[in-house]
């Protein structure tokens, strides 16, 4: 994270550019900030990497950490998806185009997109973590760094239709031929065209192939618990299984010592681990 | 001093028999001054009990950390009688999962001040109900019991057990009452700004470490007010506004509760005085509404009681 | 560099750091002893037995610290960081020991903490080692010492009438250039005294696959038998020198974000907004807390995460004792890790 001189506690000044429902039900809101200076814009984006998260900060209510969903090309500016959950998420549904708001990022490990390269990617997300599986299907999916990877295989699965979210681009992913996407919802609707189910289920009847393919994971701590086994099931080796995980954080940068999984910080170490790598950290999630 | 043998044949029984799962005492610390709380689940660990006035801390406070169906036998002293009463009127358990070894108390021996008569590398000590006897690399030291009493125990006025199911050891005479009221009274007397001043000074010394309050048997709320968010009540750090504001509603908390027990002083690790801020509350509640927490399980706290014909007319309309 | 300082000359010694320096020195508080600044009339006492209740680690990382002010226009500044030099005197070397441990989390490159830089690089540490180490320590177990020199500038031995005064770095050359040079009886005395009093402190516990054991062993009932007492309060975390956990808050009314120490053993340490906490009850906690200091330090640093101060066995309100807890700890099973 470059904070230019700051100091790492302080938030980087950002307006809310836009504001936005995602759900139906109004429980999960995008914002779209910008930089209110244009040195903290370029040194964000220097070090930006999909897998990311930052710190979005309400003065006078709190921090709350955030996995960024947009990829750099889209612009200068940092797209969060909010599920109203506490008080600084509240806060967070409460603003509108033109607050002010301060973020610290971007922080943490990111997906390691070079390790990825030539390799074919299984991206699979559930709820409103699909958020920095969304900035990370945006960068690959790019003419500019579709090249760098094989074949790109997408399963979101939601509880309902309406909590699906960034459905305009996933509407266009349905149709477009170098995606194969998977869509899942919990319990039948009408006219719903798509998979009904788990999304653990729903990856055992997709059956991706594990041959020179990577596996990432992101969605509600049940559904990695029972998602991570299925693809070990069809032949993923625990190197080649990649998971984001979430703890209480305050700090972000690996000082208050809140989200540790063993030695390893959520926030500095990851978000992103392998299953290789949880397989040796102890079960304290 | 109780017969420790009588104690342990009682409890031994008790887990024999199956009348409880469990029997919460005490055991040897590790180190001479600080025997620990423990849990005897069969009849074999009942050898390891130990009873004794450095045994400090009032143990009904792990009544609420255990189930509640969970069948208990518990050791305990006057004080420890008064919270279980004063938890069983709170419903946070039954008196019918609940037996009660009782043994008269002479007072709890704070080992803070035998370590500032005789240094703080104590080897060993033996008590009775007069001398307190310290083994240490400079000699030994026979020191009078009761200038070793922790505060509180100074101040007892219910030493023994008063619902005990069975009764171990001599009942000892009931305390003065008038020693505790004698020290509300004197910090009456001081001036509002003496008052101020007494209670910033003990104070600015707490580090928000909560050992007050998980020691007390009273505090046992499952999100305690400093730990809500929305609103936050309190400044959360060891600033002067939070730290102040901790001990008073604390003590507010207290009211018609406490027991004058003193185990919050005694876990404090920086030597805070706080017993006054809920003598002062216990003695308005005394005064007031003729209640003294604990003595019995059918007097409702005032404080926690609402009848039709209330004087508050808010209240009921 | 090794120098001789009389006894009756160590009041006016300090009072002279005063005009380029604050001196920090345990005080009397209460019942036990505190580090304060000394002023003008301040009697010094070095004869108290052992460290100070609170460790100088609240000279470094302060209980609560103010991190970011709030701005009237809903913006944010940095905090004021302003330190005054300061010599910290009379810190015994597991305290100082633990202070240097921090420096690796607080200094740490990517993100280092200006906060505790300033304070760490405007701090002169004078130890004075225990001649008679206190019982309730065990420094020598965790890879300390009475007289151990990690995190001092300058070290102290009490030889009698006077100190021997060993200046090991060129931050404590300075404040002594009024003293002679020690001789070599002198020298020689305070090598004896400090190799007694290594000796003399008894192991409290076997460290040998302690970290194997400990992190082999993660779902054993051991956990629940060593937490069935403890109350859950804070008092281990607070005078550990080497916890280092802060909580941070917003205090609306003061319009700054502050942080405040905080502990693993509270429950809504981990506790997450959807109401999951992953560590439960204490017997997670307590575990978390023995982990971090005896197999995580060490993943981490390659040390072990506890400098065997002794404060927690002391003060723990129902008399827990770290020291038999690990000793029980050396009767799980474990493998030997045959990985390289």
């Amino acid at each position: 994270m470059q904070h230019n001189g700051h100091s790492p506690y302080t938030p980087i000044p950002m307006h809310v550019l836009r504001a936005y429902y995602e759900s139906t039900d109004r429980s999960l809101k995008t914002l779209e900030l910008s930089f209110d200076r244009a040195a903290d814009c370029q040194a964000f984006f220097e070090t930006f990497n999909p897998g990311q998260f930052c710190l979005l900060s309400v003065a006078g209510k709190g921090e709350s950490a955030l996995g960024i969903a947009n990829a750099a090309w889209e612009g200068d500016f940092v797209r969060f998806t909010i599920q109203k959950m506490g008080s600084v998420t509240t806060a967070l549904h409460a603003l509108k185009a033109g607050d002010a708001i301060g973020i610290r990022g971007p922080l943490g490990n990111g997906f390691p997109l070079e390790d990825w390269k030539g390799k074919n990617l299984v991206i699979i997300g559930g709820g409103c973590a699909f958020s920095t599986l969304y900035a990370l299907t945006k960068h690959v999916h790019h003419q500019d760094y579709r090249d760098d990877y094989g074949k790109l295989t997408l399963l979101y699965g939601t509880r309902t239709s309406g909590l699906c979210m960034y459905k305009h681009d996933i509407a266009a992913w349905h149709e477009d031929e170098d995606m194969e996407i998977h869509q899942a919802i919990d319990v039948p609707e009408d006219n719903w065209l798509h998979h009904v189910g788990y999304v653990p289920d729903v990856v055992r009847q997709v059956a991706p192939s594990p041959a020179n393919t990577v596996a990432v994971v992101c969605g509600p701590p049940i559904m990695t618990k029972f998602t991570l086994p299925a693809l070990v099931e069809l032949g993923f080796s625990p190197e080649n299984i990649f998971t984001s995980l979430e703890k209480r954080m305050k700090c972000g940068i690996g000082k208050c010592g809140r989200c540790n999984l063993g030695p390893k910080y959520i926030c500095k170490d990851g978000p992103v681990f392998s299953l290789a790598e949880l397989n040796a950290l102890p079960a304290d999630l | 001093m109780p017969d420790i043998d009588t104690i342990k044949t009682e409890a031994k029984r008790l887990l024999q028999e199956g009348v409880v799962e469990v029997v919460v005492a005490f055991k040897a610390g590790d180190t001479p001054l600080h025997p620990q709380p423990a849990f005897f689940s069969s009849p074999d660990e009942i050898d390891q009990l130990v009873f004794s006035g450095l045994c400090q801390n009032n143990l009904a406070t792990f009544l609420t950390r255990l189930p509640k169906e969970k069948k208990v036998a518990m050791v305990v002293r006057g004080c420890e009688n008064r919270s279980v009463n004063a938890l069983i009127i709170e419903k946070q358990k039954s008196r019918d999962n609940l037996y009660l070894i009782g043994v008269p108390c002479e007072g709890i021996i704070d080992w803070r001040k035998i370590v500032e008569h005789v240094g703080e590398t104590v080897l060993a000590v033996e008590e009775n109900t007069h001398l307190v006897t310290v083994e240490t690399p400079n000699g030994r030291f026979a020191l009078e019991r009761a200038i070793l009493l922790h505060d509180s125990c100074s101040r007892c006025a219910h030493p023994n057990p008063m619902s005990a199911d069975i009764r171990i050891g001599e009942a000892r005479p009931e305390g003065d009452p008038s020693l505790a009221r004698t020290t509300v009274e004197e910090f009456e007397a001081l001036s509002s700004q003496e008052r101020y001043a007494w209670f910033q000074k003990e104070a600015e010394r707490c580090i928000r470490c909560y050992a007050c309050r998980e020691a007390c048997p009273m505090c046992f709320c499952e999100e305690c007010f400093v730990d809500h968010i929305e609103p936050r009540w309190t400044e959360s750090g060891a600033t002067p506004a939070g730290m102040q504001g901790w001990h008073i509603v604390r003590a507010f908390h207290q009211t018609g509760r406490c027991t004058s027990c003193g185990a919050c002083e005694r876990a404090c690790p920086m030597d805070i005085k706080m017993t006054y801020l809920t003598e002062k509350l216990n003695h308005d509640m005394k005064k007031k509404y003729n209640f003294e927490a604990g003595l019995d399980v059918q007097t409702q706290p005032p404080f926690a009681t609402v009848t039709l014909d209330d004087k508050n007319r808010f209240v009921v309309s | 560099m090794n120098l001789i300082l009389e006894k009756q000359a160590l009041p006016e010694l300090l009072q002279s750091w005063r005009e380029s320096f604050d001196v920090f020195l345990p005080q009397k508080l209460e019942r036990f002893s505190h580090f304060m600044p000394l002023q003008d009339d301040t009697a010094v006492l070095v004869n108290e037995p052992h460290n100070t209740r609170i460790p100088p680690k609240a000279l470094f990382l302060p209980m609560t610290e103010t991190l970011v002010k709030f701005t009237r226009v809903g913006g944010y500044k940095d905090a004021e960081n302003e330190v005054q030099p300061r010599v910290v005197f009379a810190i015994r070397p597991c305290d100082a020991q633990a202070v240097q441990l921090l420096d690796t989390s607080f200094l740490e490159e990517d993100y280092s903490d200006p906060l505790w830089r300033e304070k760490r690089e405007k701090t002169v540490t004078v130890g004075l080692g225990c001649h008679e180490p206190c019982l309730t320590g065990f420094c020598t177990t965790v890879g300390g010492g009475p007289f151990n020199k990690a995190g001092l500038d300058v070290l102290l031995t009490d030889i009698g009438g006077s100190y021997l005064v060993e200046v090991l770095t060129d931050k404590g050359t300075w404040l002594f250039t009024t003293l002679q040079p020690a001789d070599d009886s002198a020298i020689e005395t305070a090598h004896k005294i400090q190799q007694e009093a290594f000796d003399r402190m008894e192991v409290a516990f076997k460290t040998e696959h302690l970290k194997e054991k400990l992190e082999q062993n993660f779902d054993s009932a051991y956990w629940d038998s060593v937490s069935q007492s403890c109350l859950g309060c804070g008092v281990c975390t607070f005078l550990c020198p080497t916890c280092f956990c802060f909580d941070i808050v917003d205090e609306t009314q003061r319009r700054e974000r502050v942080r405040n120490w905080d502990s693993c053993m509270f429950r809504t340490y981990s506790l997450e907004a959807s109401g999951h906490n992953p560590r439960p009850s204490r017997v997670e906690r307590t575990r978390q807390r023995l982990s971090h200091k005896f197999v995580y330090w060490i993943d981490q640093v390659n040390q072990i995460g506890c400098t065997g101060c002794g404060r927690c066995v002391r003060y723990c309100p129902v008399g827990l004792d770290i020291r038999a807890m690990l000793r029980q700890a050396q009767t799980l099973p474990f493998e030997v890790s045959h990985a390289a």
